[in-house]
Order: C-alpha cells, then structure tokens, then sequence
C-alpha cells in the first residue's frame, strides 16, 4: 500500500510492515448497509491514524482518497462496468484521524477474508457502509474533497458524506428502518448509527440533509 | 391436456418449495428475508413473462393447445405477486398502513409496483369461464389487454430497485420488447392485409375489426 498526495515523504508499506505498527485490537461495531442491512461484526485492526501518520502529511492536505484494487481474475465482478473501476472512496482529513476510524485487517479472529476486502480495508462505524473501502492500494491526501466512485455513478443519490441518518432518505427507498441480520422484524435506525456521542461534533453547524 | 396441466402446476409450485423449504433450512443466505421477498417479486416476473410468451409459441409453432395452459399460468403470476406483497407488508413493514402509505406516495419503485399489483387484482378476478361469459369476449380481452401495462410497470419496479447493476432488469425488459413488439408487429401485418383486402378471417365474427388509420 502507498501513502502519497500532500505529504512529506511519500511512503509504500507492506503488510508485514503494517503489521508490526501496533498491535491489534477486536472493536465490535455496528455496520449499516446503505440498502438497509446490519449486522455487528467484530472486526481486528487499530487506528487508522496511525498508518496516516507514516508518511507525514501537509498542512494543505484536507482530505484522505482511498483507491482500492482491481483484479479482475479474483474479483469477477469488476468485469462489468457497473462502476467505474478502481473502487475510489474518501474521508475528509479529520473523519480518516477520528479514533473510531479503523484501519482492519481480520474480523471475527482471523485475517481478512478477500470478499471483505483482503488485506486490509477500513471501518468507518458512522457511516454506510460503502464509505468503508476495501482492499486499499493507495492512501492519497488531497486538498478537494474527492469524488467517490458512487458520487460518480449517481450523484443524486450518493453524497460524499454517507453518515448514517434515518431523516435523509435515499432518492429511491427509506433509511428510517434496517434488517439486523439474523433478527426478524426491522429496527429503527439511529442517527450515526448509534456513534453520535462520538462523531456528531464533526458537523456541528452542518446541514446533514445538504451534506448528505 | 390434464396430465400436461398437471406437470406445470408442479413445476410452477417449485420456486415455492423451494423458498419454504430454505426458510426451514436457512440455507437462503444471510438475508433469508430479503432472498424472500425478492425471489417471491423474480417469480412473479418469470411468470409474467411466461403467460405473455403462450400467444407468441402459438403462432410460431402452430401449437394452439399451450393457449389452455395461459389461465394456469396468469394465475401463477398473481399468486407469486400476492406472496411478494404479502411478504413487503408483513415482514418489511409489520403491517405499519401509515408507513406503507409514505411508501406507496414517495418510492416510484413502490408506487409502478403496487399499481402493477391492483391492475393484476381485476384479471385474476375475472379469470373463470363465468366471467368471460358474464363480460363477453371482446369486453373480456380489452381488459385483459392491461396485462401489457401491468408488465412495463413490473419491469420498471424492477429496474428502480437496484442499487447499480441493470444487467437483470435490462434482460426483463428486453425478453417483454420482444414479447410485445412480436404483437404490435403482428398487429401491423394483418393491418395492411385488411386494407389491401387481402385479409381473410379464419373463425367468422370472432376477431376484432382493425379501424383502419388516417
């Protein structure tokens, strides 16, 4: 993985390396699907900041891109180009730092399974879960706010944001409720998806329904 | 004909087998409920399609008999439509009327489907042969005819579901083009037979005069 854009010294890690930054640590999150599924899943990692700070960013560095792999041989379905491939997400500076933020490499005890995003990915609990890139190759700090692959393909329906909200419906269905998966009836869905303590302070004097 | 009837009636409970049988099992997926539902709303589709296609087969192989299996397989699609209402009410909204207003007013994919579903409610009502005596045939088959809107409006609750991916919902629409433009074609055909006077009526007073066109 290489850490690039506004930085002192541009650096490229491998995952070895990453590996022995920190030890890891099990945070138990919960995850909401922009589709409105969610499950809790324990995920292994540690903060995502302190692999941000490897390679020393800029003071004009605002925001964090993420560009994620394309292997066509083990990912079939970059195939099709329901996307415009590479997979291309982003954080604004302080979001990517936030202690909540994780950089994962295993869930529920063991490595990353490629499906979920081998070998490493992040974990962003407050948001939907698409905001939560996977099998990252390049971290770039940026100075615009980056355009995500799904801002891209739909713009109407996918802001940069994509905090979890259940009073900011999609265009085309309700986020007020979401499937617990292995519960039978819906919940309610909570705004930050339970995180607000933590997060809301981030976009205080924000219009969330602007800033969706 | 009755043993024939009798094998589609079991394959067309087959989709149902299935989904009863992976509920018991979980072996639907992490999602059962959701696999639920949309299998129900696919099944519906397929049947739909397939009814559509029993007038196509007719005339393109000559067998006339598939048209005594079109009933069956109406009923089919209204039965799957049912359990894909059923299960949308029951399980992703318990039965909340007033959420399901909001939804039915503000999701154009609820709104085309649940206006595809209440035009499907007339055919299935009016499908025994006491209806169509009741209505008379022309005034049987011009209802009958919403079958061609209530399949765009499938298609189209369909394609506004998903979230990317239109590869499914382009193949439905594209199978109903077919469907609906082999009618419209062979519409146009015996049109312009009937003006040139070529046109000869097989069954007297049977078929619907075309109005010729200005």
């Amino acid at each position: 993985m290489t850490i690039e854009g506004l930085v002192k010294k541009p650096v490229k890690l491998d995952i070895e390396t990453i590996l022995k930054l920190a030890p890891l640590e099990e945070r138990i999150y919960r995850l909401r699907c922009v589709e409105g599924w969610s499950m809790v899943i324990p995920w292994l990692g540690f903060p995502h900041d302190l692999v941000l700070k490897q390679a020393e960013p800029l003071g004009s560095a605002k925001y964090v891109e993420f560009v994620t792999a394309v292997q066509p041989e083990a990912m079939p379905g970059v195939r099709s180009r329901v996307l415009d491939w590479p997979y291309v997400e982003g954080l604004r500076l302080d979001e990517a730092r936030h202690p909540l933020t994780l950089l994962v490499l295993g869930l529920y005890g063991d490595i990353l399974p490629n499906g979920n995003g081998a070998p490493l990915r992040i974990a962003v609990p407050w948001k939907y879960g698409f905001k939560s890139a996977k099998s990252i190759t390049t971290i770039r700090f940026v100075e615009h706010e980056p355009r995500s692959s799904w801002m891209k393909a739909a713009p109407r329906e996918y802001g940069f944001y994509s905090n979890v909200n259940p009073d900011v419906p999609h265009p085309r269905w309700s986020q007020a409720k979401e499937r617990r998966i292995g519960e039978f009836m819906k919940r309610d869905t909570v705004l930050f998806n339970g995180y607000g303590e933590q997060v809301a302070s981030l976009y205080s004097g924000m219009d969330l329904k602007k800033h969706f | 004909m009755r043993l024939l009837k009798f094998i589609v009636v079991t394959l067309s409970l087959l989709p149902l087998a299935y989904y009863g049988w992976g509920a018991s099992h979980d072996t639907l997926g992490a999602n059962p409920i959701e696999a639920v539902t949309r299998g129900m709303g696919t099944w519906t589709l397929n049947f739909l399609l397939i009814t559509l296609a029993v007038t196509p087969l007719r005339k393109l192989t000559g067998w006339h008999a598939a048209l005594r299996l079109r009933r069956m397989l109406g009923l089919f699609t209204f039965f799957y439509a049912l359990l894909h209402l059923t299960s949308y009410l029951w399980f992703d909204q318990f039965f909340d009327w007033g959420e399901i207003a909001q939804d039915i007013l503000k999701r154009p994919f609820i709104t085309v489907g649940m206006a595809a579903f209440l035009l499907l409610v007339p055919l299935a009502a009016t499908s025994s042969n006491f209806a169509i005596r009741r209505l008379g045939g022309r005034r049987w088959q011009t209802l009958h005819r919403t079958v061609y809107a209530i399949a765009i409006l499938a298609v189209l609750h369909y394609s506004w579901l998903v979230k990317a991916d239109q590869s499914q919902p382009l193949l439905y629409g594209g199978i109903l083009a077919v469907l609906l433009g082999l009618r419209a074609w062979w519409r146009e055909v015996e049109r312009r037979e009937q003006l040139a006077g070529k046109y000869q009526p097989k069954i007297r007073n049977r078929i619907i005069p075309i109005q010729p066109r200005d």
